[in-house]
């Protein structure tokens, strides 16, 4: 008889402990396509506005964040740790990288969640992390040459014979229609990325396709980053010396030797100064404006 | 004669480019800061001439097509130039190609100030970090928001302030005696070489050396091919093709 008090007991006492682990860190509310729709405009609406060299987009990114996380987390400790996790270095292009992400983001985020809430095994921050940072470079090398390169210049050029007749619409016009289209598609890719991001997460934890993914994009990223290169970095030299009356052009020289070697070199010295020291950019930058300034003090460039 | 801007005019396009160059108007200020179309046009409305102000940014837009900032970095600010250049143009009744002259080199100097803003920013890191920390949603978010764009207004109000309304005339024969010289020299190879640092900076964080050689071959299609004028959408077209192969067959050399 005492015995099996004592064990209801026990029962009680466990059905007590599941209890209160359920309430130390309760569900999550359910995302919808509005909560999609805040962290989108979150993100667009912060983008460029807290951009250091220290952590680049990273705040804005977090700031889009900020409402779907609160939904997410209602346990406070892992809501904090959610907004330093998102305050690490991010960087990449606003509507092909940031919506994808942002969607990819939430989705990943919402199965953390709700692993936690439920006590099961949780996507861990590193592998939120990884995600993020292996997808912002490639979609941000795909997206500055579309977005601002391609789809911005289309509209100019579209509209700037308003403008040069002295009408303000060619100045309205361009602005409207890149606001619109970046806006619209932005959104659609976080909708996608939150789709995507669901199937992504299973696919990263089984280390499946998306590692194929992400080098395909590492390639367009690349390769866009070649093109813009090529077309943008403006070095060239202005040496000119004498030998025995007869005049030696440098960038005449260079051109003989392989076109286009100036710029190539500072772009692989600065990306041999990262791989050496790390993403310092503050400091890249400092050096790589001395040495231009130094150079073309003397008109060696 | 001696024309200046009044002090509201003045005022009102120095908000202006605050409002833009703090990108608190949201992501679509990209095109109000790498063209200068919108800038031209409120400094038109502004100044009650509004056709000229159009005829003169559009010959400054032409200098400035196709600009774009890989990785963040813009070689010049097409928005800052404009507001100089177009009230010192609409004053002094000059051609869209002496507004050029002006434009180029504020330019210029116009993308250190943004650089400086992203080191001013450097500050709100300390707020958002310690917000973060406590989970606390709304500090964290004026830390973000609200921090920055401060920063923003209180650097490039007064200086475009003091710029348009003490300094027009004196830009004006700034320009003029610098544009020749060593000085523009200097500031227009900066301006040329800076494009590599935000290259680099994506090629780092993408981080693969063995898809390296993808970014030497459109280096070297984009250099031996420049003559052609190949638009950038058949490179997008290039790259998502080679993209596609180089999937496809790593991803067979896996399975077998």
């Amino acid at each position: 008889m005492s015995e099996e008090v004592a064990a209801n007991n026990v029962d009680v006492a466990e059905n007590e402990d599941v209890q209160a682990e359920e309430h130390r860190i309760p569900q999550p509310d359910k995302i919808t396509n509005k909560d999609l729709m805040k962290s989108w405009f979150g993100w667009w609406w912060a983008n460029e506005v807290p951009h250091t060299f220290d952590r680049m987009l990273a705040p804005a990114f977090c700031f889009g964040l900020i409402p779907t996380l609160k939904k997410l987390y209602k346990d406070k400790t892992e809501l904090a740790k959610a907004f330093q996790r998102h305050l690490l270095f991010f960087n990449t292009q606003a509507t092909w990288g940031g919506g994808t992400l942002t969607g990819v983001t939430i989705s990943l985020e919402e199965a953390r969640a709700k692993a936690l809430a439920n006590g099961e095994e949780p996507i861990s921050e590193d592998m939120i992390n990884n995600t993020k940072v292996g997808l912002m470079g490639p979609l941000a090398g795909i997206g500055d040459s579309i977005d601002s390169g391609t789809v911005q210049y289309i509209f100019i050029a579209i509209f700037l014979p308003f403008a040069q007749k002295g009408n303000f619409m060619g100045a309205l016009l361009p602005f409207l229609c890149f606001a619109i289209a970046t806006f619209t598609y932005g959104y659609y890719f976080t909708k996608m990325g939150y789709s995507l991001g669901r199937a992504a997460a299973k696919e990263i934890m089984t280390g499946g396709r998306m590692a194929g993914i992400i080098d395909g994009l590492g390639v367009l990223g690349l390769y866009m980053m070649g093109i813009l290169a090529g077309q943008y970095i403006k070095i060239q030299s202005y040496l000119k010396f004498t030998i025995s009356k007869k005049v030696f052009d440098v960038q005449d020289i260079l051109n003989t030797i392989l076109p286009g070697i100036l710029p190539l070199f500072a772009v692989l010295m600065l990306y041999w100064y990262f791989q050496k020291k790390g993403l310092k950019i503050t400091r890249g930058l400092v050096y790589l404006t001395i040495a231009l300034v130094v150079l073309s003090i003397f008109y060696v460039i | 004669m001696h024309v200046t801007l009044s002090i509201w005019q003045a005022l009102l396009i120095a908000l202006w480019v605050a409002l833009v160059e703090s990108r608190i108007l949201g992501f679509s200020t990209l095109t109000m800061r790498f063209s200068p179309l919108m800038t031209g046009m409120m400094v038109g409305f502004i100044m009650g001439d509004i056709k000229q102000a159009m005829i003169v940014t559009a010959a400054i837009q032409l200098v400035y097509m196709g600009f774009v900032a890989p990785g963040g970095a813009l070689p010049a600010e097409p928005c800052i130039a404009t507001a100089i250049a177009v009230p010192v143009a609409l004053l002094g009744h000059m051609s869209p190609q002496g507004a050029i002259a002006i434009a180029v080199p504020v330019g210029l100097l116009g993308s250190y100030l943004y650089q400086f803003r992203f080191f001013l920013n450097t500050f709100a890191l300390k707020p958002m970090d310690k917000y973060a920390k406590e989970g606390n949603a709304r500090g964290l978010g004026f830390a973000i928001m609200g921090i920055p764009t401060l920063i923003s207004f209180a650097l490039f109000i007064p200086l475009m302030f003091i710029a348009l309304y003490f300094g027009a005339p004196v830009i004006s024969g700034l320009v003029a005696n610098i544009e020749h010289g060593t000085l523009i020299h200097v500031l227009n190879s900066v301006g040329g070489g800076l494009a590599a640092l935000g290259i680099a900076v994506i090629m780092q964080v993408i981080g693969k050396k063995q898809l390296l050689p993808f970014f030497f071959l459109a280096y070297f299609m984009s250099v031996a091919f420049a003559k052609l004028d190949i638009s950038m959408t058949i490179y997008a077209i290039f790259g998502a093709i080679f993209a596609i192969l180089y999937v496809t067959f790593t991803s067979k050399k896996s399975t077998n």
